[in-house]
């Protein structure tokens, strides 16, 4: 079942986890490939918009409301941790 | 999330679904004959506008008259209902003139409190400018073209009233632009927001309906529980921004008047207490509501059962989240 998460993935699983004060899921157990928003993780917009702000203090890039791949950055901890590899300046 | 799944009435999303009064043609020529005519002579046009609505409309006049109820010292009469969705003809209508290079020839536009929004915007984190379906919001962001040091974006659903929108966005395009589409994913939005306060603009919110599905809160509002949307108070704790309020209360005649006031200056929604701190809130900008209708009764535009039970989203969104939620209770998240 769960392929396993990378190294990338789970620095930024538990930066979801802590921002987000998630008590009843620990970062080892986010599937990679789960949906964050509605129905595995259920995540929604107010979230998104703290896991943002982690996203841009932690590794030093914006998250832009135009982006029109934002759905797909947003899909799954491995589409956001791809994402986030590729932009990071810290 | 203890809020018992049933409690939505079947009819919920009703309002959402009501037509656009009149539809297109009906505010193609209320825009014709504003601007061939002029002011004056349009708003003669608007008793029998407000009387074909009233005989045509049945659940709008019922809602009139349910809130007028609440307000008035006396019985809400056929004439009160008609004043009332009279001042809300006139402040659509108003809506054109408005967008035009000369409104200031047209009205009488004063504010109170402006000198709270600006010392908000001193410490650099932008605001969140919160209204309500009352009065003119068109006021407000008139005036933001009159003060260019402000940047104003107001988060509007274009999708709930197209030709409304159309209309106004023919008439004056720089507005249209100052728009956030509401109608986005809500990530989208959200983060659009972040970027506005980021760069110290003022963004305005409705604080009064809470859409279906929306995570809303109860509160005591005139007499009974309605349901606020709890979203404007989760983004401004989060991007720890200012709340300002503001309501553009239309006073009669050519006369507005807009009402500014610093409502929390940092909103603090520990996780621990997420929602008392929120009911907190919510009830005192509730509260705030109340009076500013209270003291201007027809200015109250939410033409639907405004005190209806909130739906709360059918199946949980947050299994995560839900038993540290569990308890508390009465919210539903987005």
């Amino acid at each position: 079942m769960a392929t396993a998460q990378t190294p990338a993935e789970h620095e930024l699983a538990k930066l979801l986890v802590e921002s987000l004060n998630l008590e009843h899921v620990s970062a080892d157990q986010i599937e990679p490939e789960a949906a964050l928003f509605g129905s595995d993780l259920g995540l929604d917009s107010i979230d998104a918009l703290e896991l943002a702000l982690a996203v841009s203090k932690r590794y030093g890039f914006q998250l832009r409301s135009d982006n029109q791949d934002n759905r797909k950055i947003f899909a799954s901890l491995r589409a956001l941790s791809q994402h986030v590899e590729s932009n990071r300046t810290n | 999330m203890s809020e018992p799944r049933d409690a939505a009435p079947a009819d919920a999303t009703a309002w959402t679904k009501r037509p656009e009064g009149g539809g297109r043609f009906a505010i193609w020529l209320i825009r014709g004959i504003a601007l061939k005519l002029g002011r004056w002579p349009a708003r003669l046009l608007l008793w029998p506008i407000t009387l074909y609505f009233f005989l045509r409309r049945g659940p709008e006049r019922r809602a009139s008259r349910d809130y007028l109820a609440r307000v008035l010292p006396h019985p809400p009469g056929a004439f009160d209902v008609l004043r009332h969705l009279h001042a809300f003809a006139s402040t659509i209508l108003d809506r054109v003139f408005m967008l035009t290079e000369q409104f200031r020839r047209f009205f009488d536009i004063r504010t109170h409190g402006l000198e709270q929004l600006h010392r908000a915007l001193d410490d650099n984190r932008g605001a969140i400018l919160l209204g309500a379906h009352v009065g003119s919001f068109e006021a407000l962001r008139v005036l933001s073209l009159e003060r260019p040091d402000i940047v104003v974006r107001a988060v509007l659903d274009t999708g709930q009233n197209p030709a409304i929108t159309e209309m106004l966005n023919a008439l004056n395009p720089a507005i249209a632009q100052t728009v956030i589409d509401a109608s986005q994913e809500g990530t989208a939005i959200v983060l659009a927001i972040k970027e506005e306060v980021e760069r110290n603009a003022v963004v305005t919110l409705l604080g009064d309906r809470a859409r279906p599905g929306e995570l809303a809160v109860p509160v005591q509002f005139l007499g009974d529980t309605a349901w606020f949307p709890a979203s404007p108070w989760l983004i401004a704790a989060a991007l720890r921004t200012p709340v300002v309020v503001c309501f553009g209360m239309y006073s009669g005649g050519n006369r507005y008047d807009l009402h500014f006031e610093t409502f929390a200056s940092l909103v603090e929604i520990p996780r621990r207490e997420r929602q008392a701190a929120l009911a907190r809130y919510v009830q005192r900008y509730a509260d705030r509501l109340a009076h500013a209708v209270r003291e201007a009764p027809l200015n109250w535009f939410n033409f639907y059962d405004f005190w209806r039970p909130h739906a709360t989203p059918i199946a949980d969104p947050q299994p995560a989240r839900a038993a540290a939620d569990a308890g508390a209770g009465g919210t539903a998240r987005a």
